[in-house]
């Protein structure tokens, strides 16, 4: 959380997830450009800036789906989760990479004609857009790449602030259109270029790969999460463990999230005010309600955050019928203390461990 | 509820998670060297073509022809370059010169350059400034071979600019080189067609051009892809020239 802005809260474990990032796509870089060229054992070597556009052009791809995997892969295991608390750096560091692939490609195939610039020579090259094969797939990398710079000019909390989340959160679901131009540039691209089985199968693969674990993680979604009208039936309160929450989904589209704290029960929206992380898939720590994303903290019966931080969510009124917990849909406004309805005395209340 | 161990990025990371976080970086490290063997491997040689820049610039004396791509019958040679050879022109970059060219056909020039080479294709990339001009005795220009036709054929490959496909860059050829293979034509150079089996022993044929155009302006949505056509093919010197038929192309999928 944050009072203020810097360029970056480091922790260590924002200094081991860059430093892996780092690693990876030096390893990446490294093998494609200074490894692969004795490998391939061309008598005659491919042109070095050619080389460093496929070289960058490759690593961007892979890091934009991986990126996407995280997402779901979070959500089906928890234990990913570390992996989506500094996503942003990679998100920039792949903007980097996918500028550097332009860079290359502008400088080597798009400059030296005489009467205009290469940032104009890449608008006229080629304008067959009436035909599939042979299609100007750069123009899906223009895309794609401008998505991923204003993604990463963006990434930063002042601009989650100035833009207030549900504005930030619309601009960064960019992501998506971004990799289906990217899927459509290589596809229309180096795909046809070379017609090579390991690469069909590592492409495919990958853009299969991130559709596969999001259908896959909303379908999971969709079975824990209840939709319904009026109040919204949680099931029994039993169910829920000390510390922990159960999520439903109201008939609004948003979801919320019923703790047990300390033997009562408190609803809070789903939704952290960072970045709309599941705060029902976190725990109380300090007695504090811990968001699993990035560690944004609630107190549960106020939606508040402690001070001197500000953030504040929506909260909910709850009711019992016995042992069944039912949920108003309508949200209170952000930060609204509502009293906690003690749990039926004689419910199990498993300990969640810190 | 099966209770995970729960990271918070701001706190030491839980035991229970760090044996599963290091074998996920790993993995991440490992797959991330895998693709970059797998991927990089899936380049294919750009063939024999360079540009001779270790030769030093080239002066030849020759006739010059007009597709209106130039082309130079050379008649005197270097030690590279042989007396007889036959060579397409082009200018610094992505220029061509036609324009150059143009006040010179069928004269004796002398042309100062560096050799490009791929084999059967030759090109000459013109020095500036005084580099491409007529010669000074024109009085017997020596005869050079009549154009010879081969006939009327159908054949498969691609279309490209001659500069890249001779050594401008490696590869020089295919859909990623399309937009350049454009602007190349756009500017003048010399454009030619790599068949995908040799005709009469040659694998590089230049195509001729309408009026002012080095290519057919209909054949420009054709660059770069792998297509079938017919035209009628002629030796210009030892070089091969291809009239396409426009209304024959047609795109191999």
């Amino acid at each position: 959380m944050s009072v203020k802005y810097i360029p970056v809260q480091w922790n260590r474990s924002k200094w081991g997830y860059d430093a892996v990032l780092l690693l990876g796509v030096g390893l990446f870089l490294w093998i494609f450009i200074h490894i692969a060229p004795g490998l391939l054992n061309h008598e005659r070597p491919i042109n070095p800036p050619i080389r460093n556009a496929r070289a960058y052009g490759a690593c961007a791809f892979v890091m934009l789906t991986i990126i996407l995997c995280i997402g779901p892969l979070a959500r089906l295991d928890r234990r990913f989760l570390p992996l989506l608390y500094n996503r942003r750096h990679f998100g920039v560091m792949t903007a980097a990479v996918a500028l550097s692939h332009a860079y290359f490609v502008l400088g080597w195939y798009f400059s030296a004609y005489q009467g205009a610039t290469r940032w104009e020579t890449v608008l006229f090259a080629n304008t067959s857009y009436g035909q599939a094969l042979g299609f100007p797939f750069e123009s899906l990398g223009i895309f794609a790449l401008i998505c991923l710079l204003i993604l990463a000019a963006t990434s930063h909390d002042f601009w989650l602030k100035f833009l207030t989340p549900p504005v930030w959160k619309a601009i960064h679901f960019l992501i998506y259109p971004a990799y289906a131009a990217l899927v459509g540039h290589v596809a229309l691209g180096a795909f046809q270029a070379r017609g090579n089985e390991t690469l069909a199968v590592i492409f495919t693969g990958g853009a299969l790969l991130v559709v596969g674990l999001h259908i896959w993680a909303a379908l999971r979604e969709r079975t824990r999460a209840t939709p319904a009208t009026d109040w919204v039936a949680m099931g029994p309160a039993s169910d829920i463990p000390e510390g922990r929450a159960k999520i439903a989904l109201l008939p609004s589209g948003d979801r919320v999230a019923v703790f047990r704290h300390e033997g009562q029960l408190s609803a809070i929206s789903n939704a952290c005010a960072h970045q709309n992380g599941p705060l029902g898939e976190g725990r109380i720590l300090d007695c504090l309600v811990t968001c699993p994303w990035h560690g944004f903290q609630y107190d549960v019966r106020t939606g508040q955050s402690p001070a001197p931080f500000t953030e504040k969510v929506p909260t909910y009124r709850l009711k019992l019928e016995g042992d069944a917990v039912f949920v108003d849909p309508d949200p209170n406004p952000p930060g609204t203390p509502v009293d906690p309805v003690p749990a039926p005395a004689g419910t199990p209340a498993q300990e969640a461990p810190a | 509820m099966k209770d995970d161990p729960f990271f918070v990025g701001y706190l030491r990371v839980p035991p229970d998670l760090r044996l599963f976080l290091t074998a996920t970086c790993l993995a991440l490290l490992v797959g991330a060297a895998g693709l970059a063997y797998a991927l990089s491997l899936t380049q294919d040689d750009p063939g024999q073509s360079r540009p001779r820049f270790d030769f030093g610039p080239q002066t030849v004396l020759g006739v010059l022809e007009l597709t209106p791509s130039p082309i130079l019958h050379v008649t005197q040679g270097t030690d590279t370059i042989p007396d007889g050879q036959t060579l397409m022109l082009a200018g610094q970059g992505k220029n061509g010169a036609v324009e150059r060219a143009m006040e010179l056909e069928g004269q004796l020039v002398q042309a100062t350059g560096v050799l490009f080479d791929r084999g059967d294709l030759g090109m000459l990339q013109l020095n500036g400034g005084n580099a491409f001009r007529a010669a000074e005795d024109q009085s017997a220009i020596p005869d050079i071979p009549e154009p010879e036709s081969l006939g009327r054929w159908e054949i498969t490959g691609e279309i490209c600019d001659g500069k890249c496909e001779a050594g401008a860059m490696r590869p020089g050829r295919g859909i990623g080189h399309r937009a350049c293979a454009n602007l190349c034509i756009l500017g003048g150079i010399p454009p030619v067609f790599v068949t995908t089996q040799p005709i009469e022993g040659e694998e590089f044929l230049l195509i001729t051009g309408e009026g002012d155009e080095v290519l057919p302006p209909s054949l420009i949505d054709y660059v770069g892809l792998y297509v079938t056509l017919e035209g009628d093919v002629a030796r210009h010197g030892d070089m091969l020239v291809l009239t396409v038929d426009t209304e024959t192309v047609e795109l191999v999928p």
